[in-house]
């Protein structure tokens, strides 16, 4: 354990002593996640495949503010569906702008989950942020969170339904795919469920954490990644939305690991040492529970030197 | 001579001005109703815009129906409903955004009012190093 948060310690200080260079560095790998994905799930304009101009906007996020990789990726993607159609572009753009217009005028700090999340969907692991989302932020970010599924699921739905969408031409009606991407969009249950189910999950995440019994965290994480997976099996009877069961267990248990991995670096307290005092002022009684956090005193290196004079 | 304890003071306040503080400062230099109001100002255009977007696309989704029914329907009946639905939506979203800011406001006041106190702490260990000299 101690060498662990030694090199928690090691890692921190390596942070915040290269911070100039590592945050453009990972808005940078971020920038470029992002578009690889958005181009590898939606890649119908030729251009902005190119490995090249990938580059280039990854190199511009990396110096602008994160919020603006949000922006730029919402812009590639609807430049994609506008190659496909101009119907699935204006569906997205339509969604884009009003979450522009509407929410993040508040500038909230979790816009960035609206980009994580998707993400994470592809590599199986979107309980992941949410946990994360609980342990970390506020029940306020349960709109950033069904914003990030809602991008991820008319990215899934348009990509799945590309051909149909296509060859959908009909010269009499002129809004038929429109029809068909708002229906398909409108009647995607699992979007729901999953949406439903998030919410819920961070909720109960945030309450237990901030409970003040011992493992709070912990026992928050558990509780939270359980709920969420009843939740979605439930809604998986309900409405046979024929989410793959394996597939969700497995990133269950891998996003438990990673959220124990956050909290290892966000909340690392020694809950043997608690210490309960008690004691008033002229206007509160005061019941305090001070647990101490975990910390390592980095080994000093003593040099020695020795000379020796001929 | 180098006195700790006013240089602790001093970075965390640097530290502060750096980041959070520009912000707050950039808001506490309003006086609070025209602070809200220009936020609920601007929350009013983009609530507009953001209506006449989705007015724009609930009319190109039906546009069939709309095109077969227009001269059918009571227009004056169909743009008061119209006016009314943007009331609503503008109003509730001007008191969300009322909600957030004034709170914004008074945790930017309160913050910076602590500022202000850990300056002319800053003030009084100068003037005790003067006195000492």
């Amino acid at each position: 354990m101690s060498e662990l948060l030694e090199m928690r310690e090691n890692l921190r200080n390596f942070y915040s002593r290269y911070e100039v260079y590592l945050i453009p560095l990972f808005k940078f790998i971020l920038a470029v996640t992002a578009l690889v994905f958005i181009n590898g799930s939606l890649g119908y304009n030729s251009r902005l495949n190119s490995p090249i101009i990938v580059l280039v906007i990854a190199l511009m996020c990396s110096f602008l503010p994160v919020n603006f990789i949000v922006v730029i990726s919402a812009i590639v993607v609807v430049l994609h569906l506008y190659s496909l159609a101009l119907e699935c572009a204006i569906v997205a753009g339509v969604l884009f702008l009003l979450l522009f217009l509407m929410y993040f005028r508040f500038s909230p700090k979790d816009t960035l989950v609206v980009l994580l999340l998707p993400l994470a969907f592809v590599l199986k692991l979107p309980y992941v942020i949410v946990l994360g989302v609980g342990l970390l932020g506020t029940p306020v970010s349960i709109v950033s969170v069904s914003c990030g599924v809602i991008a991820y699921y008319l990215i899934y739905y348009i990509q799945t339904n590309a051909a149909v969408i296509t060859s959908l031409d009909g010269g009499d009606n002129a809004v038929a795919k429109l029809h068909y991407v708002v229906e398909g969009m409108l009647n995607n249950k699992e979007m729901f469920v999953t949406m439903a189910a998030f919410a819920v999950t961070v909720i109960l995440v945030y309450l237990i954490r901030r409970l003040s019994v011992d493992h709070a965290w912990t026992i928050s994480m558990i509780v939270g990644i359980v709920t969420c997976v009843v939740l979605l099996l439930l809604g998986d009877l309900m409405f046979e939305v024929n989410i793959s069961i394996a597939a969700m267990l497995i990133g269950a248990v891998v996003s438990l690991l990673l959220a124990k991995v956050m909290e290892f670096f966000a909340f690392n307290v020694d809950y043997t040492r608690t210490e309960y005092v008690q004691f008033e002022d002229d206007e509160y009684y005061y019941y305090v529970k001070a647990i101490p956090k975990n910390s390592v005193k980095k080994a000093k290196k003593t040099v020695k030197k020795i000379t020796s004079v001929l | 001579m180098l006195n700790e304890e006013r240089i602790k003071l001093m970075t965390k306040m640097a530290a502060y001005e750096e980041n959070e503080g520009r912000k707050n400062m950039a808001t506490g230099s309003y006086f609070r109703g025209d602070y809200i109001e220009m936020q609920i100002l601007k929350s009013i255009f983009s609530a507009t815009v953001a209506y006449v977007v989705l007015f724009g696309m609930v009319i190109y989704y039906d546009f069939e129906m709309f095109m077969q029914n227009i001269y059918k329907m009571d227009l004056v009946e169909f743009g008061k409903n119209t006016l009314l639905y943007y009331f609503i939506f503008v109003v509730s979203y001007a008191v969300i955004s009322y909600i957030v800011y004034s709170y914004r406001y008074s945790k930017a006041k309160k913050s910076l009012k602590r500022y202000f106190y850990n300056l002319k702490q800053l003030a009084a260990l100068y003037d005790l190093e003067s006195k000492k000299l």
